[in-house]
């Protein structure tokens, strides 16, 4: 992604910011739409667009567990494992579904269809044990089956034209 | 035992994710009537009301608003805290999924008290439908008028930008959340100042939970009075508790404070739990308040008596485990959550928190000494209350509470050589 498609993202919300610093972390998240984790040129081109320097940018980016630094999967696959969905399975799912993706726990399939990472509360406890595929719905009370379906919708799918982590 | 839907009026009414419906459904009334008060009448109508802060400080929310000065001469801003990250807390993502325009009113109403042009609303990087969901909201209330330069009247412009956060438990600190805004690394400020003299931008800010500002439509609209009568005195209105964990009906319930209790949400509101089960403990407000345990579940559910019980209120998440769980393992798996949300700025937080989930780790893998109970005790002191932050200390109370009620089974864990993997209780669709 050019410095210059970033600027005219922002063109429209630059005035309703008082300190131009406010447009990094909206810039960062659109820079990884376009692969889906932020190479070093999509870093750069933010620190173009925004005028802040490059190290600057990615200290930011750095901070937020959802933005990608490292190459990540066609589709982030987040099982949430905090205390409620813990309590309702989260662990078996996660080894499920790593299972059927062929990662052991955490990390990248090889073929690099997909990331799976543990995540904290997503905020839907009531639908425990749950997983989210990128930013999407929070999904469950999921059995193994139903886990299995998603996956095998996604392989399908193939790559997001957009990527929304 | 009242279940009101104030805040939830979806649940009363159909449509609301269309402006028209939601107009339908007596949407805008509380805004009008704000607007034809001075906007220190309707600060003193919020102080009225007695509704406080549902993000987890419980906070009076008309003080907080009065805090800011009026004459700094620089802007004012209102921030609606969206971040939803607590443990155990989906109350705010169910206003978001199906009430926006509540959430835009109440954000309206607040700003017109405070004098503010420009609110934000801080969305949790993962709340992507709930994202969408609002940008469509602010771009039909943009397109009506209801939102731009005359939305307060003739020449009395009003605007709300949505800022969308990525991933960080800790940017649902206020100040976190401000640094994060203001396009930095979420970390957390040294108060004071605080917020209401200089917040973003290093302007005076009044910052909200969604739920908090959620309730101001139906209280100016039905009067601050009607709100202060709900409920008792320190604590009126309604609140949204979210039950999860070992209960048959998980999902979100609002009640008046104080005529429920703790039993008659788990058991009846929640539908109770497994056959042949027994309560074990909950954590009413969330993961960072300190568990109660089936002693206290005849508890009326508000502030007062939440910490009367020897806990708090918190976000209202109320996260419910039977005896099919284990204290340990679930301890555990707390502190690995606050060890892992630690921005690192101080110390003992930063160490303190790894060493809370390494001692809990090692008990519950079967390597645990009884000199770690010690050991956890004396790490208690040495993280509460020594950080910039209330992190720190939402990672110590439910850990020091379960050792304080629970001592038995850490022993027991300890003595037989670790904490078996509870069995799940598999997808129950009641
Ligand atoms: C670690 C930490 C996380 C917090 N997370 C949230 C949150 O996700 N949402 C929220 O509204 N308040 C959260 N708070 C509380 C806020 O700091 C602040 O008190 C609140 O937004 C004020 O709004 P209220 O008075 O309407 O509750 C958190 C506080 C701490 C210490
Ligand atoms: S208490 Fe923890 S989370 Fe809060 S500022 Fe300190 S290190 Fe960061
Ligand atoms: S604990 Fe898993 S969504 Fe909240």
């Amino acid at each position: 992604m050019t410095a210059h498609e970033i600027s005219e993202f922002l063109a429209p919300i630059r005035h309703e910011f008082a300190d131009q610093r406010s447009l990094i972390l909206p810039a960062l998240r659109f820079a990884q739409e376009e692969q889906g984790w932020l190479p070093q040129e999509a870093m750069a081109a933010v620190a173009e667009a925004t005028g802040y320097s490059q190290a600057y940018v990615e200290s930011v980016a750095s901070f937020y567990d959802r933005l990608y630094t490292e190459p990540v999967g066609r589709r982030v696959i987040s099982v949430c494992t905090t205390l409620s969905c813990m309590l309702r399975g989260s662990d078996e799912l996660l080894a499920h579904v790593a299972a059927n993706i062929g990662t052991d726990g955490e990390g990248t399939s090889a073929d690099g269809m997909f990331t799976l990472q543990r995540a904290e509360c997503l905020g839907a406890c009531d639908r425990a044990p749950c997983l989210q595929v990128d930013s999407g719905d929070q999904q469950g009370p999921l059995t193994h089956d139903d886990a299995d379906a998603i996956i095998g919708a996604l392989r399908a799918d193939g790559a997001p034209t957009r990527y929304d982590r | 035992m009242p279940q009101l839907n104030s805040v939830y009026r979806h649940r009363e009414f159909q449509d609301l994710l269309t402006l028209s419906g939601y107009e339908r459904a007596g949407g805008w009334n509380g805004l009008k009537a704000t607007l034809e008060m001075s906007p220190d009448d309707a600060l003193y109508a919020f102080h009225r009301s007695g509704l406080r802060g549902r993000g987890g400080a419980g906070f009076p929310m008309g003080r907080k608003a009065s805090f800011l000065p009026k004459d700094s001469g620089r802007p004012t801003y209102v921030v609606c805290n969206a971040d939803e990250s607590e443990p155990g807390t989906f109350k705010d993502r169910e206003i978001l999924d199906n009430n926006p325009f509540q959430l835009v009113e109440g954000v309206a109403i607040a700003s017109y008290g405070v004098g503010c042009e420009r609110a934000y609303i801080y969305v949790r990087g993962e709340y992507g439908h709930q994202w969408d969901v609002l940008l469509r909201a602010i771009a039909e209330c943009r397109a009506t008028g209801r939102l731009g330069p005359d939305a307060f009247g003739p020449g009395a412009p009003f605007d709300i930008t949505l800022y969308r956060g990525a991933g960080a438990y800790i940017c649902g600190e206020e100040t976190a959340l401000l640094e994060s805004l203001e396009g930095k690394r979420g970390q957390p400020r040294l108060k004071p100042p605080y917020p209401a003299v200089a917040g973003l931008y290093d302007c005076p800010t009044l910052i909200n939970n969604v739920e908090t500002l959620a309730a101001l439509p139906p209280i100016m609209h039905r009067g601050a009075d009607w709100y202060a009568a709900l409920g008792p005195e320190k604590s009126p209105g309604t609140k949204i508790f979210s039950v999860s964990g070992h209960v048959l009906k998980p999902g979100n319930y609002e009640i008046v404070m104080g005529e429920t209790t703790l039993r008659d949400l788990i058991f009846d509101l929640a539908g109770g739990l497994r056959d042949g089960r027994e309560f074990k403990a909950c954590w009413p407000g969330g993961s960072s308040v300190p568990v109660l345990t089936a002693e206290h579940l005849d508890t009326p559910l508000d502030y007062e008596s939440l910490a009367g019980a020897g806990s708090f209120l918190g976000s209202g998440g109320c996260i419910v485990m039977d005896d099919s769980g284990c204290i340990v393992r679930a301890s555990w798996r707390l502190a690995h959550f606050y060890r892992h949300e630690s921005c690192g700025k101080c110390t003992p937080c930063r160490e303190g928190t790894g060493w809370l989930e390494k001692i809990l780790g090692r008990m519950v893998h079967g390597e645990g000494r009884l000199e770690d109970l010690a050991m956890l005790e004396s790490l208690f002191g040495r993280i509460s209350g020594r950080t910039l932050c209330a992190l720190a200390d939402g990672a110590v109370a439910p850990v020091q509470s379960a050792l304080e009620l629970f001592r038995d089974d850490f022993e027991r864990v300890i003595e037989q050589g670790g904490s078996p993997v509870p069995e799940p209780m598999g997808v129950i669709n009641a």
